[in-house]
């Protein structure tokens, strides 16, 4: 064990710590929680059992057990020593709790009238509102009743079926059981709903659209001007469209607001040329598609913009000044000179912003929040929808898990191609000290 | 620059493509201390009735003394978390001779191209059950965590700047690895460190995702999230408040950005998210 390894552990564990905690345990969360059926209905720690109606209608519908619901769905009256000890306490005579103790003891009855039947039927005769006050002391009607366990909830049933088979213990558990379970629904539900298609060709849209016009292009449109204008103002223009990236997201989407809302900049100037004034963010799909790739184009823009000038500045000035005197023009020179340069660039850019587009989505969540009616959705912002925040408040955290597993996938799998493709083995060199 | 070529047209051209961004960001201050007829936007008084927001307390809104505080302690909490590990974590990949660097060297690089918001479902289920959930804790050890790995990246590219010569000499001299690194080689690197923070400052103090899912809360409303909720309330529409929050809210970002760009310009060129 020599010193700089010892060192090196050391220096290495709070970066190993926080990758365990906030990289790898979420990656494989993300895959054990698509595999669930989590949501704000069935909360995320354990849940309880209860008889509520749907349970009933499930153990029916869903099991066959038409008998057992039945059962379940009436209100059912047990003469049980709970009910009579309860009964003494109450003050009800002791002859009458004496006779239902020796002679009904562990009867059973489907429905309130049978019982006050059998109870009015007693020696004592008791009045009206006493037959009603022991009625209802050995009522052990189940629906909506909760338990916090299984054994519980077979307690209370086998009160009123003495012979559950272990078929229907299963099937009364399952029916029952609030909390969230395993289940591949999810991966079933996003192969056949046809959201789905819907979300991923917007995506694709998006993500092509955005990088081929503005990511790349634009920025090389950018990188090229500048590259012909005198150093100063060449400056100014680059920080001017760094602005877009520096600004809060909250900010710079606020602004578009102002300038595309139907009281906004674009109506009012187009108004003087007799258009009538609409919201040119969300008028229309069409509306929204443009501003969506503009406001997402222009932040990305600036990055290319930055790499490609970079790139531009490190090709030798002679090769400009030779192609000048032989008289080329700009055209030629871009063509000939800087694009078979910026060949490595333009990969490195088109790789990176295409998984950085593929995942946020913060932009179109502030502008166009996926409307107008869900045309400028796209994947990541599905997953927020689904599983994070949406108007109804019905959080679908396993099927939002699922969407992001997609993602998650995609993620891993590129960025380890991009890693083959930009060959980073090459930066890592051999340490000169060696102890 | 490039002989018979003229520059003039292209300058023109570049103007006309910027002028809608120039009058974007000019009314965006504008309009703060303007107010303008209904249907012009021609200013035709001042005004500060636009920044009261920053005396009166609207109604079940926080107030936004805290909020920028909250602001202020997420960013730098973050920030400083950033820093340290990425000093301490980008020496190691420079220099030490750890088993398994060139390993860790490809896992910075993948998780740095890796899309991290793409764990949010399993980091606000997980933050749920932990109860970090609405609490600053939890977003701050998040967004440092996903900023970490650029973090980590740059500092190694400062780190790989230092001659060998200085560490040599130090161990000459009989230092230890830590007292060489922490004595010779940190002051080396202290422009790389001030532009890292004020880099992973900036990017936590505009982030707003992260803070709107997993800490919506009154009391730990950081100034992008109060800002969305003051936009996103139907009832209260009034576009000059919003920009005057806005331009309170970006104020730092500018004159942070002025004051030291030519320290950030080399971190935002070298690929960041966006």
């Amino acid at each position: 064990m020599n010193s700089s390894r010892r060192l090196g552990m050391v220096l290495m564990l709070p970066a190993v710590v926080l990758v365990i905690l906030f990289f790898l345990l979420p990656v494989a969360l993300t895959a054990v929680f698509s595999f669930t059926n989590m949501s704000t209905a069935t909360g995320i720690s354990g849940g309880a059992w209860q008889l509520a109606p749907n349970t009933i209608q499930r153990l029916r519908d869903q099991y066959g057990m038409g008998e057992l619901a039945e059962k379940l769905g009436q209100p059912s009256f047990v003469v049980d020593e709970r009910g009579l000890q309860a009964l003494e306490a109450s003050g009800i005579e002791a002859s009458i709790v004496g006779e239902l103790r020796a002679a009904h003891l562990g009867e059973t009855f489907p429905s309130r009238r049978e019982i006050e039947r059998m109870i009015r039927g007693l020696k004592d005769r008791p009045s009206t509102p006493e037959v009603k006050r022991i009625s209802a002391e050995f009522s052990r009607s189940l629906a909506n009743a909760r338990f916090g366990s299984e054994e519980a909830l077979f307690a209370a049933v086998e009160a009123i079926d003495a012979d559950l088979t272990q078929e229907e213990r299963a099937a009364l558990a399952a029916a029952s059981y609030t909390g969230w379970s395993w289940t591949t629904e999810n991966f079933r539900r996003m192969v056949s709903t046809p959201d789905t298609g819907r979300t991923l060709a917007n995506t694709l849209a998006y993500v092509a659209l955005t990088l081929v016009l503005f990511n790349t292009g634009f920025a090389m449109v950018l990188a090229l001007a500048t590259h012909y204008v005198p150093e100063r103002p060449a400056g100014a223009f680059r920080i001017l469209w760094l602005l877009p990236r520096i600004t809060p997201p909250v900010i710079y989407v606020l602004m578009w607001k102002w300038l595309a809302w139907d009281t906004g900049f674009l109506s009012a100037v187009l108004d003087d040329f007799g258009v009538a004034p609409r919201n040119w963010m969300l008028g229309s799909s069409a509306n929204a598609w443009v501003i969506v790739v503009l406001i997402n184009g222009l932040v990305g823009a600036s990055m290319g913009m930055l790499i490609f000038s970079s790139a531009i500045k490190a090709i030798p000035q002679s090769l400009f000044h030779a192609s000048a005197v032989d008289g080329a023009y700009r055209w030629q020179q871009i063509r000939h000179i800087i694009l078979p340069q910026l060949r490595w660039p333009i990969l490195f850019v088109t790789c990176y912003q295409t998984l950085s587009l593929l995942t946020s989505f913060e932009f179109i969540l502030l502008s166009t929040n996926g409307g107008p009616g869900g045309s400028t959705e796209v994947w990541a912002l599905a997953i927020y929808h689904t599983a994070l925040n949406n108007y109804a408040g019905n959080l679908q955290y396993g099927y939002g898990a699922a969407m992001a597993l997609v993602l998650v996938v995609i993620g891993i799998v590129l960025s380890l191609v991009y890693l083959r493709l930009f060959n980073y083995g090459a930066l890592v060199q051999r340490p000169l000290i060696e102890h | 620059m490039t002989g018979n070529l003229r520059s003039w047209p292209v300058v023109l051209a570049l103007s006309l493509l910027s002028a809608p961004l120039v009058v974007m960001y000019a009314y965006l201050v504008i309009d703060t201390v303007t107010n303008s007829p209904a249907g012009s936007f021609v200013p035709n008084e001042l005004t500060l009735e636009h920044w009261s927001f920053l005396w009166d307390t609207p109604r079940g809104r926080p107030n936004i003394w805290r909020v920028t505080l909250n602001s202020l302690i997420f960013a730098s909490s973050s920030c400083l978390i950033v820093l340290v590990v990425s000093s301490t974590a980008g020496y190691v990949l420079s220099r030490l001779n750890v088993p398994g660097r060139s390993f860790f060297l490809a896992g910075v690089m993948v998780l740095h191209a890796f899309p991290a918001i793409t764990l949010i479902v399993a980091i606000f289920l997980v933050l749920q059950m932990v109860g970090l959930y609405n609490s600053l804790i939890g977003v701050i050890l998040v967004k440092a965590a996903i900023d970490m790995p650029l973090g980590i990246w740059i500092m190694k590219g400062f780190y790989d700047t230092v001659p060998w010569e200085i560490e040599m000499a130090g161990i000459q001299d009989g230092a230890s690895r830590f007292r060489v690194w922490r004595s010779l080689v940190l002051p080396q690197v202290g422009p790389g460190m001030l532009a890292l923070g004020l880099f992973s400052f900036l990017l936590a103090w505009s982030e707003f995702v992260l803070p709107q899912v997993l800490a919506p809360g009154n009391r730990v409303q950081v100034l992008s999230v109060y800002l969305a909720s003051l936009i996103a309330d139907d009832n209260n529409f009034d576009m000059a408040l919003f920009k005057s929050v806005g331009l309170f809210y970006i104020a730092p970002v500018l004159i942070l950005f002025a004051i030291f760009q030519r320290y950030l310009m080399n971190i935002y060129g070298g690929g960041t998210k966006g």
